[in-house]
This record gives C-alpha cells, structure tokens and sequence, in this order.
C-alpha cells in the first residue's frame, strides 16, 4: 500500500502543473485588474500605473508565473492583496467554517440516505419505495441554492428556529457553533443524501439479486442480519465512492451556499477574491482546493482496500 | 451487526446534535431574559451590540486611499477628521478648534482641540495632526488633484498651519469630504505605513475602537469609554456623541436576499442598500422602517475623444432621443424613488443646486432626434454601449437607451463585463460609445467625475477654466454662478447628461432609535431598548 500511495502523491504533480498554468492563465487573461478595484473607480491612469509597476504586474507573464511557483516550492504562497495576511493564512482562516459544514452535512446525507437506500432497496417496488426513489429524484432536481433559499424562509424568517446567516466559531461553543451551520448543512445535506439514498438502493439491490444471498436466505438468516452484514458490506464500495466524491464536492464547492448563508469559508474567499481580482489568493486557494481534491480521492481509494480486503491496492511483482 | 451498531451510535450522535441545536433557541432565549433582567436591575436599558449589514468587506480601513463607502462608514466612527461637515454641508471644527486664513487665503493657522486622546491613550498633538494630513495630500486623489503644493506644519503642539499655494475658496470642504477623508492617526503609525504593508493598526480619536476584522465576515469596534464629545445637537457628523450602544459590528453580507431575511429575523438591526425589488415586501413589514436618502445621480458619459461621438452634433442626436423617466422607471422601479433635475449635484446643496443647461434634459423628442441625426450625416456605424451588470441600475438604464436609440435608427450594441473588467475597458477609449455610471454626491463641483478628464475623457479648456473659476471666487455667489456656467457646457457640448437622481434605501428595524443618515449610516447614537 506503501508504494501505491507515493505513486499516486507523485502523479499528483503533472494535475498540480496543469493547473496552476490553466489558472495563472485564465486570471490573467481575465480583463479587469487589482488596481481598479484596490484604488477605486476615480483613480487616475497615473496611479494604477504606479500600482502596476510597484505590485510586478507589469512583467511578462512568464517571470511573473515562475516567480509565483518558485514561491510555492520553498512552502510560500504570497501575500493577499486585500487581508493583509499570508494566503496560507487567509486558508487555513478560511478552511476551518467549510470543513465543519462539509461534515455536518455529509452526516446529515450518510444518516438520512444509508437508511433509506437500504429501505428502498429491502421493500423495492412497493409504493414506500416509489414514494423514496421520487423524493430522492426531487432531492436531486432541486438546485441546492433554491432548498437554501426555501429552508431559510421557513426555518429562519417564519419560524425562527434557526439563524438565517452567519457563522459561529467551535471556539464560541458546540451548540452555537452548529445553530449557525445547520441551515446550510441541511440545505448542502440533503442534496447529497438523494444522491446517496439512490446509489445505496441500486447498489444494494445488485447484491441481493445475487445467488449467495439467496443461499444466505435460505439457511434462515435474519433479515436484518442478511440486509446488513451480508448484503450492506459487500454493496459499500460504490456507496463509498459516491461519499468519497461528494465529500470532495462539498470541501471544495459549497460557493453559492457559503455566499447565501454568509459563511466564510474557502467558496467566499475565492468568490470575493474574484470580484477584488486578489490574483494571488485565487491562484492559491485554487491550487489549495486541488490538492484537497486529489487527498480526498487518494483516501477514498485507499479506503477500499480497508472495506473489501479483495480489492489489493499493490500490484504483487 | 458491528456495522448496524456503529450505524445505530452515529444515528443517536446525530439526533442529540440536531436536538441540542434546535433546543438552543431556548437555552440562549433564558439567558437572554436573565441578562435583561439583570440589565433593568442596573438601570441599562439599552441593548449592548448593534449588527449592521453591509453588502461587501471593505478593502482597506485607511480612509485616505480609499472611495470605497462601505470602508468610509466604518472608518468614520474609529477615525475623526479636523473638520467634519455638518447637515448643512458645512465644514465645522472636531479636532479642530478654531482657524484663521491670512489675507491673501493661501495660509490657515488651525488651533487643535487639546486634550483629546487617541485609542492608544496618547494625546493627539500638532505633530500627530501634521504626519497624518501631509501624508493625505500625497496619497487622496482627490487632494493631489485638487491642493497640489499644499502643506502642513507645526507652529506649536496645539497650532498647525496649512499654506496653499493659491487661494481657493474649498480648502476647508475638500478636508472635511466624506470620501477619502484625512483620518487623524498617530504619527507613529503614519511612520509605519510602507508601500507593502499598508495600514494595519486602526487607532483614531473616534468614538468607537477598532476591536476585531474577521476576514470576509465583520468588523467590530467597542465603545471608547475616553472619548470626549463635542457638545451642541447632533447634526450630520458634527455635534455630541453619546454612544449609548457598546458595540458596533459591521457583518459583510454581500448576498441581498440575506441581507433581507437578516432584517426581517432581527439578526441585523441595520441593513444598507436594499436592492428595489425587496423594497415593497420590507415596506409591509412592521418591524422595519425603510430609509430613503439622497444617494447620487445616474450619469451618461460620451467618449469625447475617439470614436463617432467625438462628433458633437451626433451627441445632440442622442440627447434629444433620451427620455429620461423612463430609463430611471426601469433602473429604480418606484417613482419615489429618484427625481428627475438636470443638476449633476445634490439639490440638498444649495450653493450648487442650478438647472443650468435642463434644455437639453429629458427631450424625449424622438423626432427631433431623427432630424438631429439626419443632419450630421449619421450612417449606421456602430455604438457601443459599456456596461456592467453588478450594477443592476446602471444595467438596465443601459438597455433603456440602447431601445432607446435603436428607435431613432441608431445601430446600436451593449458590451457588458463584471465591474473590475468594466473599470478597465472604460479607460481604453477605443472600445466605447457611451456607458453609465450611478456614483454618489460631491460635495463640489471639481471633485465630480463629470469634469474629471481621466474619467470619461473629457478635455475642455472652458471646464478648466470654470472650475478655476469657482475654487478662486470671492463669494459664494461668484462661486455658484461659475458652477452654473460649467454645468451649462457641458449640457451644450453634450458631453455627459444626468439622467436623473436616485434614493438610496437602508432598513433598519423599527425599534432602533437616533439612526441617522447623513451621507453615511450614522450609527454612533443609535440604540435599541431592551
């Protein structure tokens, strides 16, 4: 397993490459620059010149591209425009509220679609499992900004169960901490959940369609025992492989949430980095997020061989 | 079974979770009723924290560099200038205590207000007051556009003397504008502020402190329990200061329907720029008041320079075709909210409020425009509209004249970008025709873009001359009628054409009291009962 982990950290780096070249391009070919927004729409040719030149952003693009790498390698990723900190500051400020409402949420998916898969899949077409599988189709049309904007009116503005925006820090409490995200968590959560409850049920009924089963049934195992530990363990790796994906989609793409919900995560600090054009904080949460991306896969994949013990990770020479 | 027990383990953690979060409403709704009971037995009736919702984190705090309002309205309760307009635009001493102007206007000897402690609890003297406006007429635009060669010193600790090198007649209302207004600040700290890292340690004379700036999500300041007030009613940014509320905390909430719903639950007490669609669902709320106040004006700017409107017959062409009401009906939805007046600064403002040149506003005369456009030969080239939809007024505004034109047989394009790439394009004068611009009052008529040659392009000799003109007048009066003159040109020359003057909008709960707006938010008395 050894070896197979540092093969995948090595082709790491070509995907880091391409992608630092692919974003370092599209920024700076993107009209429309720091100065403007730093100096403000009546400042003179003159001074967004002098801004230019004292920032480098008059230099060519490959010395400004190399210059910014070279920075990478020996650990430093520049300093942002706007918040007077370090990028890596500016993340790891930043990481903390997107991971804790990554979580929450995937909790909220594993806990609402495991369960209701493996019901759907159990009681398969039987009206439960119509009225499932419709619920989990709706969950999935449901743009997640609309379900935010909708739990929000209810739970938030009529209801006032729970703050409508905001975020509170762990350090400012457990309960107050998660009040703040469990609106977007819900909102990001059951998104997920539909996905997963799909996946669970078709994964499932894969395996229970299978002969061994069958002869598990017939040696007059109990139901739950045949559902979970039989049918569940060997159905998990594709449930796994959705979980592992939308965990990474939720780390690294909860931006409209974030920006509803005022959370500020890595999605609002790449948004707003955008619209100051923070060059050198979008380059860098970009690059961060990547990396974030391929860990998370690694992971994942690292984690069938611990689910299945069929599935060997290195190859025997 | 060991999975279905881990299952069962995490489905209970999760449960508790959920129900903990949703129980705490109560559990702080109990501490809330203890403090309020403890607070009534101290005799404090008012709340200790006021949220305001601002739609965007403001890029620097330095008020000196900065137009950027959302910054100005924060800086402007930790930061205090010599002279700070009062209701009546007039510029009147804070840190200042009285001033002098020689003879010959090119030397004011300004008497400080002693005794006054910045946040650090040092004394501002001369030499904090000098560090801080020298280094202001080097790095606001507007200063080293409009003082050039001026500077500060000390003639004692509590006596600075300004010389110009030409007597104008709005030294003192350049100093006390709102838009990268002269912070005074330590001279230590002014010392500290390098090319790479700007200001970074937020000590006034303020009646409020910088306490925290959580990147992307507040900036809070706690009451300064040192300040000394001014004393006399409060009016504009002038007059006492009570600050009866102990925080103040300024959340970004660059999201609208947030900033909505945030009003509507309480969880902000202040909430600026209500975009116009939310503006009937907050009107039929009772727990919020709607606040209207002069914002600025919707300008169209023509490229004077380059391109087919650098044929001024074709301008009068276009302002003939424009109908003004319509193009504000669409930009701001609610007749209430703008008014149609060809001034291009605030009729508030007296001295400067003139219909010079409303001839040519709003002709709505599609007709004539035609005639207009026959005769200077017009023959269907193409006009590029610039504009940017992070603006929705100046957006829409756009369209209207784009039907507009069309209507008359102008061939006529729309090129629309996000704001930074809007800024850019705008200063390359070879890719537009014409584009639009909503920018809040100036306080004169030198500091407006409409006359400002980098902004739009224009280069007039006449306007030049007028503005000297009215920062060399004798009276006010000499001044107002060399305004009327410029404005009058510029009108004649169609270089640029208000099209009208909007409201901005600010919710504010309706218990909040002694909100006031005055250009800006004015949060320092304001309070919420308990």
């Amino acid at each position: 397993m050894l070896t197979y982990t540092l093969k995948r950290l090595l082709a790491t780096l070509p995907v880091l490459f391409v992608v630092s070249v692919a974003i370092f391009l599209i920024i700076h070919i993107t009209p429309g620059s720091p100065a403007a927004t730093i100096l403000g729409m009546e400042a003179t040719s003159a001074q967004i010149e002098a801004f230019n030149e004292e920032m480098g952003y008059n230099r060519p693009l490959i010395e400004q591209y190399t210059s910014w790498v070279s920075g990478i390698v020996q650990g430093d990723f520049g300093d942002s425009l706007f918040m007077n900190q370090t990028v890596l500051g500016a993340v790891s400020q930043h990481i903390g509220p997107t991971l804790s409402l990554a979580l929450l949420s995937q909790l909220i998916a594993i806990v609402l679609a495991i369960p209701l898969g493996i019901l759907a899949a159990h009681k398969r077409g039987t009206i439960l499992d119509t009225m499932l599988m419709s619920f989990s189709l709706f969950g999935m049309a449901v743009p997640n900004f609309l379900l935010a904007l909708i739990l929000m009116l209810i739970l938030g503005v009529n209801l006032g169960w729970l703050p409508v925006a905001g975020y509170a820090p762990l350090s400012s409490g457990l309960i107050n901490h998660l009040t703040t995200l469990l609106l977007p968590a819900l909102s990001l959560g059951a998104i997920q959940a539909a996905l997963i409850t799909r996946m669970t049920r078709s994964a499932m009924l894969d395996v229970l369609s299978l002969h061994y089963m069958r002869a598990a049934r017939s040696k007059g195992l109990k139901e739950r025992t045949l559902l979970i530990k039989h049918a569940f363990r060997n159905a998990f790796l594709p449930i796994l492989t959705v979980i592992g994906q939308t965990f990474g989609t939720l780390v690294t793409g909860a931006v409209v949430i974030e920006t509803i919900f005022n959370i500020p995560g890595l999605g609002q600090l790449i948004i707003n980095s955008i619209v100051r054009r923070d060059y050198v904080v979008i380059q860098g949460v970009v690059l961060i997020v990547t990396l974030i991306y391929l860990f998370i896969n690694l992971v994942i994949d690292l984690l069938y061989g611990v689910v299945d013990p069929r599935v060997r990770l290195d190859r025997k020479e | 079974m060991s999975v279905f027990r881990f299952k069962m383990i995490a489905i209970l953690f999760v449960s508790f979770l959920l129900l903990a979060a949703c129980g705490n409403d109560t559990g702080q709704q109990g501490e809330d009723t203890e403090t309020d009971s403890n607070q009534q037995e101290d005799n404090l009736s008012y709340r200790d924290e006021l949220n305001i919702a601002l739609t965007a984190q403001p890029p620097t705090l330095d008020t000196a560099q900065t137009v950027s309002a959302v910054a100005l309205d924060i800086a402007g309760n930790v930061y205090q200038q010599l002279f700070q307009l009062d209701a009546s635009y007039e510029p009147t001493p804070v840190l200042a205590e009285s001033y002098e102007v020689s003879e010959d206007g090119t030397a004011y000897t300004i008497y400080l207000r002693e005794g006054v402690h910045f946040h650090n609890g040092e004394e501002m003297t001369a030499e904090d007051v000098v560090a801080s406006m020298n280094r202001w007429l080097v790095t606001s635009s507007r200063a080293i556009a409009l003082l050039e060669g001026a500077s500060f010193s000390e003639i004692d600790p509590y006596t600075v003397q300004l010389d110009v090198p030409e007597a104008t007649s709005d030294v003192l209302i350049l100093m006390a504008s709102q838009a990268q207004f002269p912070s005074i600040m330590p001279k230590e700290i002014i010392e500290s502020i390098t090319e790479e890292n700007g200001l970074s340690e937020y000590i006034g004379t303020g009646p409020y402190k910088f306490e925290e700036w959580r990147q992307d999500q507040h900036i809070s300041l706690v009451r300064n329990e040192d300040y000394q007030s001014l004393e006399g009613a409060p009016s504009g940014f002038t007059g006492e200061i009570t600050t009866p509320t102990e925080r103040l905390v300024f959340h970004f909430v660059s999201d609208h329907s947030t900033r909505i719903a945030g009003i509507q639950t309480g969880l902000y007490d202040v909430a600026d720029t209500i975009p116009i669609d939310s503006y009937d669902q907050l009107d039929a709320d009772d727990n919020i008041e709607l606040l209207t106040f002069p914002g600025g004006t919707l300008t169209a700017f023509f490229n004077t320079t380059e391109g087919i409107f650098a044929d001024e017959a074709l301008r009068h062409a276009v302002l003939a075709a424009l109908d003004n009401e319509e193009i504000m009906l669409a930009s701001y939805s609610k007749p209430e909210l703008f008014e149609l007046a060809p001034g291009y600064l605030s009729d508030n403002h007296e001295q400067w409020s003139t219909d010079a040149g409303a001839e040519y506003y709003n002709q709505a005369n599609p007709e004539l425009a035609q005639q207009l456009l026959d005769e200077a030969g017009y023959n269907g080239e193409e006009i590029t509209l610039l504009t940017t939809q992070d603006y929705n007024e100046m957006y829409t505004g756009t369209l209207v004249i784009q039907d507009q034109l069309r209507q008359i047989g102008m061939n006529v394009t729309v090129d629309t970008y996000d704001f930074p790439t809007f800024l850019e394009t705008k200063d390359s004068r070879g890719e537009w025709d014409l584009f639009l611009a909503s920018t809040g009052y100036q306080i004169t008529p030198p500091q407006l873009l409409a006359v400002t040659p980098d902004w739009a392009g224009l280069d007039d000799d006449f306007v030049r001359e007028g503005l000297a003109n009215i920062r060399g007048a004798q009276s006010p009066e000499e001044a107002s009628a060399a305004w009327a003159t410029v404005q009058e040109h510029l009108y004649e020359t169609s270089a640029s054409t208000v099209l009208g003057h909007y409201n901005s909008v600010v919710a504010v709960r309706s218990e909040l009291e002694d909100f006031e707006l005055f250009e800006a938010p004015v949060v320092w008395n304001a309070r919420i009962p308990e």
